[in-house]
């Protein structure tokens, strides 16, 4: 761009400074606002979960819609949800379903952009994901990664061109497996924290001679966040599930999800702001029985997607409720798209993103309640439809940002962080 | 005349009524109201029970889905007037989608006289012959500035006629160009935009710019290898971006090694580069690197990655056949056409004939149909699996008839045609027929495949030679003339759509052969143009002012790494000294492959993958993949210590190595000042990191 602002995307400070100049200030917030939510958990359910069964019952629709498994009362009187989220009830009344969401993309790369970062997918552009942009407005320099997650992060947590920086950290390992660590948080042998500060700084001259004021490949906040990392003794604990007590780690269920969720809950608690714990195989255009319920054939105790991820939330959700700090947490469980109302001819439910359902806990939200209706089988938002343009306009107001912040591209250009969302005015308190 | 008319024309006056054609006079008024968008009744399952074909491209379905469906509910013959299809939409009946309709407008007015005049299609509804935007692609002088978009169709019946009002102006970055639904596009960012008109079937895209500066630039001294160059300066000129400066000898050397080879250039190349004065010597480099052993290699690995090449589950000979298979076609540089044409219709044992295995890669018709048209005609067609494609020409037919073509095979070991397979096409609950996409249907009882090779790879094939060249493109610059190279359509116009049409022209010319457009491509000056940016060009990465600097593929990474330090990697069970890139299968188990972000090719390999980041710092500062190659005692670094070389003479090496060149006077006086302050003891460990800095480097993990 000819008219170069002063703050051009190419100058970066290094060495000692730990703030890039540039485009991140510009994107800085100066005050956060009274928002009660500091951090949030995003429990991604990946493949597109069925509304019918988990939160979106129809007990009273034909046959070929109801689907195999029974509606049960919650806590919250006159709401019933799935009888495989026993747990999940008991706590209904600190939750908010919204079962009125609707979108137009039933692919699964298209659907999955537009709930990650409310916006449907551009040629132009590549969005940032909601984590991406809650930590790019945050700043702050912490000593673990402010956006994170667990176990992995697919191609749509990305951080579009708030670049490479803004990147998810992806744990990439297993926090439900006994030799979970995250790798190479420790010294390489040999190498003290002088050497690892002498290396930085010659990585960083060299750059410096090389650059003459043009673009990075490699972000220097990865490098800073990486050495920061290193460097400290509270980052490995964090990291270390067996510092929870047996019994809470129990509550969350064994599997991966479950202990996902634990080892969210332990980020955040040390000042993460965002973290996706990604749960993956909700696709499920066949056999709805066997992989929502059973997990495996024959399996005499559900072990299955539902039944685990009933155990995780309710978990993370009673326990942040228990440590005082549900409120600052906003929690979401959430997928790209709801499920055929009619079951077919595979025993499953295929891609169906005119109606499905979305539940969020913490974050100030008022719990206990239901948020638009979908109609008598499940297809069509009957009142108050929600898009996932809205549903995140109303996760960064919960968390202090204004839909109407607006971000910088690399090349200047100015992009607001949701567009044309309408905030769901009945979750805020 | 029907009374109908006849009423008409005494409540009208003497105004003469022609017919209102339902194709092309009713569907465009509905297409503008937005009442068949995808987000509507367009949709696969249409909205509120009432179901139109997507953008309006079946008018027989939408007549009857319109007129016939429910007893004719929707209108009302009697009272034209109060038809639900125009209560709806205006307003007056409570309708989801809302007002779309003015109901003193003209489309109203259309609607009501269509359904006053009979509601009819004809059973030979007008056509429409030509459609046109003016102006066409135009630059504009300053920000604010207007551009007046005109439509104008001209149908086999008549004059032609303005059709403004009917055509739907979308722009694509509508922060850059705003425009409005009479075609008033108002452009707000500088560069170079694109609106999409939409009319009917047609589908244009208009491309508005408005230059980078405002005071003109002179490219015309600018030297010229090819005709690269005077289309890639004549952009450069419209758009007043000056260019950088040629890159120097060092890093046109390590580019054009890496871009052609996959590897760094070893210190005697790079003196022996360096010394040569002849003016020839670039072009030479390139042909002799173009006709290696290292070309093949490394381009087969490029191959491989286009077409996915991977495993079956528990079994690895066929991926090897094929690995064979796609190195033979380098190797023997076999026209890009008849590989693809080998490649689908290959039969017979895929252990031992390798192309055979290419149909293997995709495990059912459907898929074979998605993998063909991405890597062979850089064409998304998945989107036409539920509805004609909405943003170009592709319709269910074409993808479903072919995924037809291929709906016969048989996939196992031996793959052979077998005698019954169908794919039904949802839109009409029968098999689909066989069809080679946007063109002609095929007999559904032969072997379409031969057919579908053969229009894929005639040299007039519109998509076949770009999307190779723009692919070719793509791994010497960085980025395609069109974005994602994937994604070939009319609405994603190229950034130089004549460059582009002449390199295509070009590669069919000369016998669809690789190495030919690779050489041109690598011999224009603006492959060779510096990576250092002017202030005034440095935002520039579509119009190659500069070179754009670039990740290095991890396999790429990982052996440059070896490499350098002297400590190559083991990968899973393969023979010691195996190269990254001469992996087979890409899930070979390696900590350090899957570190640095390699392509699984579950999926397309072109999309960034998620690597980068921290995890990946974290591995490169206590990881083993840097630090256990530069502290092995049989490391190159270990080695020199060990023989008594200087600290001058060990970061030369390594200097020449990872980057190519010699240190400046600067980085000399940098590294002798730290040294010298270094107690003997103590040298290994700063040896160690100053190559650790080097290794860590931008420039060493960029090619540039």
């Amino acid at each position: 761009m000819i008219q170069s602002s002063v703050l051009s995307r190419r100058t970066f400070v290094r060495a000692g400074s730990l703030v890039a100049l540039g485009l991140s200030l510009q994107n800085r917030v100066q005050a956060q606002g009274k928002s009660k939510a500091k951090s949030c958990i995003l429990i991604w359910l990946d493949g597109g979960p069925s509304h019918l069964e988990t939160f979106d019952l129809k007990p009273d629709a034909p046959a070929e819609v109801r689907g195999p498994f029974e509606a049960i009362q919650t806590k919250v009187t006159g709401t019933h949800i799935c009888e495989l989220l026993p747990n999940t009830a008991k706590i209904a009344d600190k939750i908010a379903l919204v079962r009125s969401m609707t979108s137009p993309l039933g692919e699964h790369g298209l659907a999955n952009h537009y709930l990650l970062t409310g916006y449907k997918p551009s040629p132009v552009l590549q969005y940032p994901s909601l984590g991406s942009v809650v930590t790019e407005v945050r700043g702050g320099t912490q000593t673990l990664p402010p956006y994170t997650a667990i176990p992995d992060a697919s191609t749509y947590m990305g951080a579009g061109y708030l670049g490479q920086a803004r990147q998810p950290f992806a744990l990439g390992g297993d926090p439900a497996k006994p030799d979970f660590k995250v790798r190479d948080l420790d010294f390489y042998p040999g190498v003290t924290s002088g050497r690892l500060e002498r290396r930085r700084e010659f990585v960083g001259q060299l750059d410096r001679f090389h650059e003459k004021g043009d673009s990075a490949m490699i972000s220097d906040r990865a490098f800073e966040q990486a050495f920061r990392m290193v460097t400290s003794p509270e980052a490995k604990h964090a990291f270390d599930l067996n510092d929870e007590k047996p019994a809470t780690r129990g509550n969350y269920g064994p599997r991966t999800v479950g202990q996902s969720c634990l080892l969210a809950r332990r980020l955040v608690e040390r000042g993460v702001s965002f973290v996706t714990v990604n749960n993956p195989g909700w696709d499920t255009h066949g056999d709805l029985v066997l992989r929502l319920k059973e997990g495996y054939a024959g399996a005499k105790v559900g072990e299955g997607l539902i039944p685990t991820f009933d155990l995780a939330f309710a978990a993370l959700v009673s326990d942040l409720s228990d440590r005082g700090m549900l409120d600052e947490t906003l929690v979401i469980a959430m997928g790209e798209f709801g499920r055929t109302p009619k079951v077919n001819t595979q025993k499953g439910r295929d891609h169906w993103p005119r109606a499905f359902s979305v539940a969020l806990a913490g974050g100030g939200i008022r719990g206990g309640q239901v948020i638009g209706a979908s109609d008598r089988v499940g297809e069509s938002p009957a009142d108050r439809p929600v898009t996932p343009g809205d549903l995140a306009a109303t996760i960064f107001t919960i968390l202090g940002l204004k839909p109407s912040h607006e971000l910088h591209t690399s090349d200047g250009r100015p992009v607001a962080v949701n567009q044309g969302g309408e905030v769901i005015k009945e979750l805020l308190a | 005349m029907s009374p109908q008319i006849l009423l008409l024309l005494s409540v009208v006056g003497a105004e003469p009524v022609r017919p209102v054609d339902f194709d092309t006079e009713v569907v465009p008024v509905l297409t503008k109201a937005g009442c068949n968008a995808g987000s509507c009744h367009g949709a696969a399952a249409g909205r509120g029970g009432f179901h139109l074909s997507l953008f309006g491209s079946d008018a027989a379905a939408d007549r009857e889905a319109i007129v016939e469906e429910l007893e004719g509910r929707r209108t009302n013959l009697a009272r034209p007037s109060e038809s639900l299809v125009l209560t709806k939409p205006t307003g007056i009946l409570k309708h989801g989608g809302g007002e779309r309709l003015d109901m003193d407008g003209e489309g109203a007015k259309r609607l009501l006289d269509w359904i006053t005049l009979g509601a009819s299609r004809s059973a030979k509804p007008r056509r429409l012959t030509s459609f046109e935007i003016q102006p066409g692609n135009t630059i504009v002088k300053k920000l604010g500035d207007e551009v007046a978009l005109v439509a104008t169709a001209r149908f086999d019946d008549g004059p032609a006629e303005n059709v403004t009002a009917w055509t739907v102006f979308t722009s694509t970055d509508t922060s850059a160009v705003e425009v409005t639904g009479n075609g008033k596009a108002t452009i707000r960012r500088r560069g170079q935009h694109v609106v999409i008109a939409r009319f009917l079937d047609r589908v244009v895209p208009i491309r508005l710019t408005l230059p980078f500066a405002d005071m003109a630039i002179d490219l015309a001294k600018e030297p010229r290898a090819n005709f690269i160059d005077n289309e890639i300066l004549k952009t450069l000129e419209v758009l007043s971006i000056p260019v950088s400066s040629r890159a120097d000898d060092a890093a046109f050397l390590r580019r054009i090694r890496l871009d052609l080879t996959g590897r760094l250039p070893t210190p005697e190349e790079v003196t022996l580069f360096l010394k040569d004065s002849s003016n020839e010597k670039r072009t030479k480099r390139i042909d002799e690197l173009l006709a290696s052993g290292e070309f093949v290699e490394y381009w087969t690995f490029k191959l491989a990655n286009l077409v996915r090449n991977r495993p079956q589950p528990a079994e690895v000979e066929g991926m090897r056949a094929f690995h064979g298979w796609l190195r033979d076609s380098l190797k023997n540089s076999t026209p890009f056409d008849k590989f693809a044409r080998d490649a689908l219709t290959a039969l017979g044992d895929s252990h031992t004939d390798g192309a055979a295995y290419f149909s293997r890669l995709s495990g059912d018709a459907r898929s074979q149909a998605e993998h063909v048209s991405e890597v062979f005609l850089g064409v998304r067609l998945q989107c036409a699996n539920c509805h004609n494609h909405p943003l170009d020409r592709w319709s269910q037919d074409d993808y479903h008839g072919l995924a037809a073509i291929f709906a016969k095979l048989e996939r196992g070991r031996v793959v052979k045609v077998g005698i019954r397979g169908a794919i039904t096409n949802p839109r009409s609950g029968d098999p689909a027929v066989p069809r080679i996409p946007g063109t002609k249907f095929l007999d559904a009882s032969g072997d379409g495949r031969p057919a579908f090779a053969a229009w894929l790879t005639a040299a007039d094939n519109p998509f076949f030679a770009r999307a190779i060249v723009n692919r070719l493109w793509k791994a010497m610059f960085g980025t395609g003339m069109v974005e994602p190279v994937d994604d070939l359509r009319e609405t994603n116009p190229a950034t130089h759509p004549e460059l582009l049409g002449r390199l295509a022209a070009d590669f069919v010319k000369h016998g669809f052969n690789i190495r030919h457009t690779l050489r041109l491509i690598s011999a224009s000056n603006a492959y060779g143009r510096s990576a250092d940016s002017l202030p005034a060009n440095k935002d520039d990465e579509r119009f190659y002012s500069h070179a754009n600097r670039r990740p290095l593929d991890a396999a790429v990474l990982a052996d440059a790494l070896a490499d350098v330090t002297g400590i190559a990697d083991k990968f899973g069970e393969e023979p010691a000294g195996t190269r990254a890139i001469s992996l087979i299968n890409p899930l070979t188990p390696s900590r350090t492959l899957d570190v640095l972000g390699r392509c699984s090719r579950q999926a397309s390999c072109e999309s960034g993958a998620m690597n980068g980041g921290v995890a990946a710092m974290l591995h490169r500062l206590n990881g083993e993949l840097i630090n256990r190659k530069i502290e092995s005692k049989e490391g190159r670094l270990h080695r020199m210590i060990a023989a008594g070389k200087s600290t001058e003479e060990i970061l030369a090496e390594f200097y020449i190595r990872a980057l190519g060149r010699s240190l400046t006077d600067a980085e000399l006086q940098y590294w002798k000042s730290h040294a010298e302050k270094v107690k003997n003891e103590d040298r290994t460990t700063f040896l160690e990191d100053s190559v650790w800095g080097i290794l860590n480097s931008r420039e060493f993990w960029s090619n540039h």
